[in-house]
């Protein structure tokens, strides 16, 4: 077991050191992704400064604590965005175009193999943001930062990225069956847009939808809530992290389920 | 102008015709698209919530609604792919065989995405401009839609669309020096949606920001036809602001072609 | 070693019904076609051979390999390799073969060659001195020297067919599945890669499925070959035996100087050759006859057609796989009738 995971990380080593190696090859390209991101962040804030300059707080929240919200938003989004980019591809063609075969020829774990293939460094602009804006405000907002506060918000950030990730995973999979579903991923994926923003913003019928439907609320705000508020740890982090380990394990076996059936294309 | 036809209408057609046969992921891409809108009205809604007065910077709830949606709808419709087929042409070194063929290097683009936002255009404008017009009714109790407002309103669009086709164009020769042109569009998207006011009004910015943007190209993009929609300028300020949109387009139309013979030059000294 | 016994996949295929209604019905309840693929297909192979496995386009050789390989699952019938079945335990089947396919690179693109091979090293967890063994051995026979440091992107085809050979042979296959392994090439590099595949054949007792539409591949490297068409088997034997059964038809391919000088050739009463034996086919000046080189001598053929009509750009072609195969059911027919 122990082997089988030098191995794996040996792996994924050789394929970061080689995405890595090719962003000292295109520096210019690098920076403009991360630039591209950091830029859009930007714009989002410039908003929120612009509203907050003429209202001193928004249902109960003030200018910080909503940035706070915003910044750990950004940090799960990151992750998986950096570890787990490749599952788009599936969805948008390597299924369609018999792409997929390669993994099949091989002995390892699909999913494994085709997750470490990639490692999306452009992300690292949305993690600049997410980190820079929770370092700035975190003086600023009344959190106890006690040892046990401290793993919890290791927790909380590892199971919200594991949502984004499951979610991606389920929606990829779906492909195996209709051979593209990148559009999907798109559109469920979009849905985080709602998670930036405290839920109780949102009417009874979204908060539902994004609580327990695909429940991107607890990517940031529900968690990031127990860190300002110190409310329910019950229901802010268990259920993170109870939603990541269902969502997970649905994409996993669905994603094993699909392999099965999965029909190369053509020829 | 026959044989212009002759040669330009094929790629409408074909425009159509993608359009037509991608349909499901043109609608799954509205929805997306379509969410974050969903997301600032439910952010405004806040806003006003916890804002004293019954307006905020001169906007009402209905307007913002309004301002959102439409602003949506045009941003949609504005939207161009001219970076990505210059960019992808120059990539795969296909761009040298547009010198050799006796067509306009720009209209078989042009022509391709007119034919397919055409089709968007009617899928997004009818049911958007249909349930913006019957919320204003349901919230004011009064009908705001007039007809000359509206069509100045689709001139300010068409120019606006021909406006992002050229900047596009140009942002696309940067594929010269880039090839990661995905993240180079987030920048470009980015740093549009802050100028053009698509993001927020520009009515919301500090004065003297608000003179510049309301001068430099992007503001023709988004801002204008919006705010020609929801009546917010009167027909002298319209007349200025479609003569200033004009203006830009043929500013980039120009630029476009200027780099289009520089990079011809180019080609020919690298031989492709 | 190889026993395939009665295979057949089906897949289903979703009819596309017309219109903006059509299509949302077939969202929601897609009207489906059996379309099948590989009706009835069985061979076997003995260890250490070289299987030449050969049909026209559409036969099914693909997906035959495909489900040899463990990547699709069949719908009935079995197959057993090394005694083991594909789909069984596929982690573990796959361990023991290598597959390439032409089309398509299985190799990392952006990694260059050396970099792909230390992947692949760590998936199919090689020692290293058994390692450094096998990639002097493959530099050997395949010439991987010149690009190694290379990213597979920037390899050209038959550089990217050796890069991709060899990696399908690091962890020493007792089966190396070749599917169009010299598709688009040129015939120098063809030449080569055909000696490296006998190369490894020989080294290390390798036994090999070689799918092709190319005669050559099949003549310099198989004695046996299983030729498929429409999904069933249709020949089994020896090349020279396919050709002895289905006739040695050449292809003569010439322009004419005058068009009406056409009718003077008449290659049927000349070589006393019967319909099966002889066509012709013209297009203005140029003209090609397609004609049994067991009646009707190569030379003689050539030598006729000069001395009769004045020629310019004479050519002499052997028959492709589709020719054989057109015979083949033109045989069939005539048998049945």
């Amino acid at each position: 077991m122990l082997k089988k995971l030098r191995r794996a990380l040996k792996m994924h080593r050789i394929f970061i050191a080689q995405d890595l190696k090719k962003l000292m090859e295109y520096k210019l390209d690098f920076l403009t992704g991360a630039l591209g991101f950091i830029v859009y962040q930007t714009v989002n804030l410039l908003f929120l400064w612009i509203i907050f300059s003429s209202i001193p707080q928004l249902e109960g929240f003030s200018y910080d604590e909503i940035l706070f919200i915003y910044g750990f938003s950004l940090i799960p989004k990151a992750i998986d965005h950096m570890f787990f980019d490749h599952l788009w591809n599936i969805g948008y063609w390597y299924i369609a175009k018999g792409e997929f075969d390669k993994y099949l020829t091989r002995p390892l774990n699909t999913y494994f193999t085709v997750v470490v293939e990639k490692f999306q460094v452009d992300a690292i602009g949305e993690l600049v943001v997410g980190i820079a804006l929770m370092a700035s405000t975190v003086g600023k907002v009344n959190i106890h930062w006690s040892g046990l506060n401290v793993l919890l918000f290791i927790v909380a950030v590892i199971a919200a990225t594991l949502i984004y990730t499951g979610i991606k995973t389920i929606t990829a999979a779906i492909a195996f069956w209709t051979k593209r579903s990148g559009q999907v991923i798109q559109v469920f994926y979009m849905m985080n847009e709602f998670a930036k923003y405290p839920a109780t913003i949102y009417n009874n019928a979204v908060k539902f939808l994004i609580t327990y439907i695909i429940p991107f609320a607890f990517t940031a705000f529900y968690p990031a809530s127990y860190f300002l508020r110190g409310d329910n740890p019950l229901f802010n982090i268990g259920g993170p992290v109870l939603a990541a380990a269902v969502l997970m394990t649905a994409g996993l076996l669905l994603w094993n389920k699909g392999v099965k059936a999965y029909e190369s294309a053509g020829s | 102008m026959r044989r212009f036809l002759r040669i330009y209408l094929p790629f409408c057609k074909m425009g159509v015709q993608q359009m037509l046969a991608y349909r499901f992921n043109f609608i799954f891409f509205l929805v997306g698209e379509m969410l974050s809108s969903v997301v600032m009205y439910f952010v405004w809604l806040a806003v006003f919530n916890s804002s004293e007065g019954e307006t905020f910077m001169g906007f009402s709830m209905t307007d913002m609604t309004v301002y959102l949606f439409v602003s949506f709808a045009v941003g949609y419709l504005t939207y161009s792919e001219g970076s990505y087929a210059v960019a992808e042409e120059i990539r795969d070194g296909s761009i040298a065989m547009r010198m050799i063929k006796p067509v306009r290097f720009d209209l078989p683009f042009l022509f391709q995405e007119i034919g397919s936002r055409s089709v968007t255009a009617l899928i997004v404008i009818v049911p958007i401009c249909t349930l913006v017009e019957v919320y204003r009714f349901a919230v004011t109790g009064a009908v705001v839609f007039n007809i000359v407002n509206f069509l100045l309103f689709l001139l300010s669009l068409v120019i606006a669309y021909l406006l992002s086709f050229y900047i596009n164009v140009c942002y696309g020769f940067m594929a010269f020096f880039l090839k990661n042109l995905w993240g180079a569009n987030v920048l470009k998207d980015a740093i549009i949606s802050f100028l053009s006011g698509s993001k927020i009004p520009i009515a919301f910015m500090p004065a003297a920001l608000q003179t510049v943007l309301n001068f430099l190209p992007f503001s023709s993009l988004s801002y204008t036809p919006v705010m020609i929609y929801m009546g917010m300028y009167d027909l002298v300020t319209i007349v200025q602001k479609l003569t200033l949109q004009l203006f830009w387009l043929a500013a980039f139309w120009g630029l476009s072609k200027l780099i289009w013979l520089q990079a011809t030059k180019r080609l020919c000294v690298q031989g492709g | 070693m190889i026993y395939v016994e009665n295979i057949r996949k089906e897949f289903k295929k979703t009819i596309k019904q017309p219109g903006l209604l059509g299509s949302f019905k077939s969202l929601f309840n897609p009207k489906t076609e059996k379309v099948v693929a590989v009706d009835d297909i069985s061979f076997n192979v003995g260890k250490g051979e070289i299987l030449g496995f050969i049909g026209p386009n559409g036969a099914g050789k693909s997906t035959v390999i495909k489900m040899l390989t463990g990547i699709l699952t069949p719908t009935s019938g079995s197959c057993t390799i090394n005694g083991q079945n594909p789909q069984k335990d596929r982690k573990k089947y796959v361990r023991e073969i290598g597959v390439v396919f032409g089309q398509r690179t299985q190799l990392w693109w952006d990694l260059p060659l050396t970099e792909t091979y230390a992947v692949l090293k760590e998936i199919y967890e090689v020692e290293d001195t058994a390692y450094k063994r096998k990639m002097a051995f493959l530099n050997e026979v395949l010439e991987l020297d010149g690009f190694i440091k290379s990213p597979v992107r920037t390899l050209s085809l038959g550089q990217r067919m050796r890069a991709d050979i060899a990696a399908s042979l690091l962890h020493s296959p007792k089966v190396l599945f070749l599917d169009e392994p010299t598709i688009g090439l040129d015939i120098v590099v063809k030449d080569n890669i055909r000696k490296a595949i006998a190369a490894i054949n020989a080294e290390e007792k390798t036994t090999v499925i070689l799918t092709t539409h190319d005669l050559g591949d099949i003549e310099t490297l198989s004695k046996r070959i299983v030729m498929i068409d429409k999904g069933r088997n249709v020949f089994e034997g020896t090349v020279s035996d396919l050709k002895e059964s289905y006739g040695q038809m050449r292809q003569l391919n010439f322009e004419l100087e005058r068009a009406e000088e056409l009718e003077k050739l008449d290659y049927k009463s000349r070589f006393n050759l019967s319909d099966d034996d002889i066509a012709l086919k013209s297009d203005g000046l140029s003209c090609e006859v397609r004609f049994n080189s067991a009646h009707a001598p190569v030379s003689e053929v050539v030598s006729y057609t000069l001395a009769t009509a004045k020629v310019s750009d004479i050519s002499v072609k052997d028959a492709d796989i589709e020719e054989i195969i057109r015979r083949l059911y033109q045989k069939g027919v005539e048998a049945d009738a």
